[in-house]
């Protein structure tokens, strides 16, 4: 089922040209949050992990010539576009849509609240430049820019490596960016949202978490999760030097917990809680939390 | 000088919940002695050097060497058919549940070198069923008394790794119900009346493994290379775990790093330490390598 917010596939299938160099499109296929595992099995659960809406899939085919694939995603929100595009940021910018990667035929980017990949089978320098093209035509068929996720407004910007921002909600895909814990410590599930952060040149700088939580309860309860499991021998600055020599520290700001990981010391992981804590005076309370549908 | 990465509270909380950290030692623990043959679980590994086929296996007389030298090994025997003949009774009805993925399927070399013994063992060619995604449709399955169990290993976005213990996920109408915790629980497939005490053989197909996924495709050329192996136990997690090992080695050759999969495969240690299934840890594996050895990497 889609939501009554989602434009049904028609408009979605209308981003994607019909054909592209010699090759024909085959017809679609059309896939929402529970049918995406007949399509790509358990690999779903990303999609889903973003709270997909649709997906409609179109596959370009020409004898004797690798087979192209069009995934195109509506995430329901830009926040979420943008979200499930960092999920996997391997390759080079290409320029197209509002963020872009591309390695060996993949092309993946995302564009107000669609989410495309485009990928070739099989990379030769026909399909690289018709999975480009596809792209391009795409791109300039989706009409409309999203705006990033307001969370990420809360990352210092100094030392941040902008190439490896990621946006998510759940544990699942905190630890596939980052472990932390088997376990949920941080109480992280599909209402949160969350920015990861890596700072320095080789994230050798720090990584910070920002979570925003439905209620200030939740965020606080997290905090004491956390804690308990993570860190239970800080003090009152809330940080602390790990078995590495490294410094984690955590600041509950409201309904927004900050954690700071292997920081190269106590002043740099401090800093970085401080910096959140500033920019959260700047945002003047403003919402910063992706809004639910 | 030789530094040694210290063991951090990151490490152990993903330690504490899984199992024991294979090849990991805490500071001040001796490193344990391994364990005799005897009480050990055996896991065969076979490889070959012949050139791999379109499809991505060798040429089928090949693979049914492979698999007889591989089962005759597992279960000490000389000969193929009578090996095969202590695994399967004349009155068994066999589903060998495969694995029908798009970019690396288990390959019909596989599927019909197992079906050939699995006949020479006494078994009429109708009460045999090869399927996938069909198997809870398939009247073969639907009686079967006996399944072969055979998949290639891949790396997967949700899962760690595509593996044996999760090949049965077809064995439930909603395979969904399985994803949670990444998919933590996967052994409880092998619980289901369908499935239940009716394995008889696993066999890992690891000619082109897939090392490393991107993309919602889950694949790219540039991350599968030519393994030509296969790996046979009657244990799907001692075969999980050993082909794992397999797929980091190549991850740690490749990268250049120990970089972990991107997702933890820890549904191989919970078959062991929370469902029983089977048995996860090196120490408790007797690895029988056969054949080609060039860049084995176990």
């Amino acid at each position: 089922m889609t939501s009554p917010n989602t434009p049904g596939p028609e408009r979605l299938a209308s981003f994607i040209p019909a054909t592209v160099g010699p090759y024909l499109s085959e017809a679609d296929q059309t896939f929402d949050a529970e049918t995406i595992f007949g399509y790509i099995d358990g690999a779903g659960e990303v999609y889903r992990s973003y709270q997909m809406k649709l997906l409609v899939a179109r596959r370009f085919h020409k004898d004797g010539r690798p087979d192209i694939v069009v995934d195109a995603f509506d995430m329901g929100s830009s926040a979420d576009a943008f979200g499930v595009f960092t999920h996997d940021l391997e390759g080079e910018e290409t320029g197209i849509g509002q963020g872009s990667r591309y390695k060996a035929g993949l092309l993946s980017f995302w564009k107000d609240r669609y989410f495309l990949s485009v990928y070739a089978e099989e990379e030769t320098e026909e399909t690289k430049a018709l999975v480009l093209e596809l792209g391009r035509r795409i791109a300039a068929a989706v009409p409309g820019q999203g705006a990033k996720p307001g969370l990420l407004g809360l990352l210092p910007p100094a030392g941040l490596d902008p190439g490896r921002v990621r946006f998510f909600h759940n544990a699942a895909l905190l630890n596939y960016h980052y472990f932390v814990a088997d376990a949920n410590i941080l109480l992280l599930d599909q209402t949160t949202d969350a920015a990861l952060g890596f700072y320095g040149a080789k994230g050798d700088g720090g990584v910070l978490l920002v979570v925003g939580y439905p209620e200030d309860s939740a965020a606080a309860k997290a905090k004491g999760s956390f804690a308990a499991a993570y860190m239970p021998e800080a003090g009152p600055s809330g940080t602390v030097r790990t078995e590495d020599g490294r410094w984690s520290g955590i600041r509950l700001l409201g309904r927004t917990l900050a954690v700071v990981f292997d920081g190269p010391t106590e002043a740099s992981a401090a800093g970085l809680l401080d910096g959140v804590e500033e920019l959260m005076k700047r945002s003047k309370g403003r919402d910063l939390r992706l809004k639910k549908e | 000088m030789i530094s040694r990465k210290p063991i951090t509270r990151r490490d152990f909380l993903k330690v504490a919940s899984a199992a024991p950290l294979a090849g990991a030692v805490l500071p001040g623990l001796a490193v344990p002695k391994s364990k005799p043959a005897a009480d050990k679980v055996r896991v065969v590994l076979v490889r070959d050097p012949s050139p791999l086929g379109a499809g991505g296996a060798p040429p089928a007389e090949v693979v049914q060497r492979m698999l007889d030298d591989a089962v005759c090994a597992l279960l000490d025997e000389r000969d193929a058919v009578k090996a095969w003949k202590t695994l399967i009774r004349p009155d068994d009805v066999v589903g060998i549940k495969t694995n029908a993925w798009r970019y690396i399927p288990t390959t019909s070399e596989v599927e019909q070198a197992i079906k050939r013994r699995v006949m020479d063992a006494g078994v009429a060619e109708d009460l045999i069923g090869i399927d996938d995604r069909g198997v809870l449709r398939n009247p073969v399955f639907q009686k079967a008394t006996a399944l072969v169990n055979a998949r290639p290993m891949r790396t997967h976005h949700w899962s760690g790794v595509g593996t044996l213990i999760k090949n049965y996920i077809m064995f439930d109408p909603r395979p969904a119900d399985y994803h949670g915790d990444t998919c933590a629980d996967l052994a409880t497939l092998w619980a289901l009346p369908a499935v239940k005490g009716k394995t008889r053989l696993n066999v890992l197909v690891m000619f082109t493994p897939l090392f490393h996924s991107v993309g919602p495709h889950n694949y790219s050329k540039e991350y599968v290379w030519d393994y030509k192996g296969l790996i046979v136990s009657r244990d799907p997690v001692a075969a999980d775990a050993t082909g794992l090992r397999i797929i980091q080695a190549k991850r740690k050759a490749f990268f250049g790093d120990d970089r972990p999969l991107a997702m933890n495969p820890h549904h191989i240690t919970l078959a062991d330490t929370r469902h029983h299934l089977g048995v996860s840890d090196p120490d408790r594996i007797e690895l029988i390598k056969l054949g080609w050895g060039e860049g084995i990497l176990i």
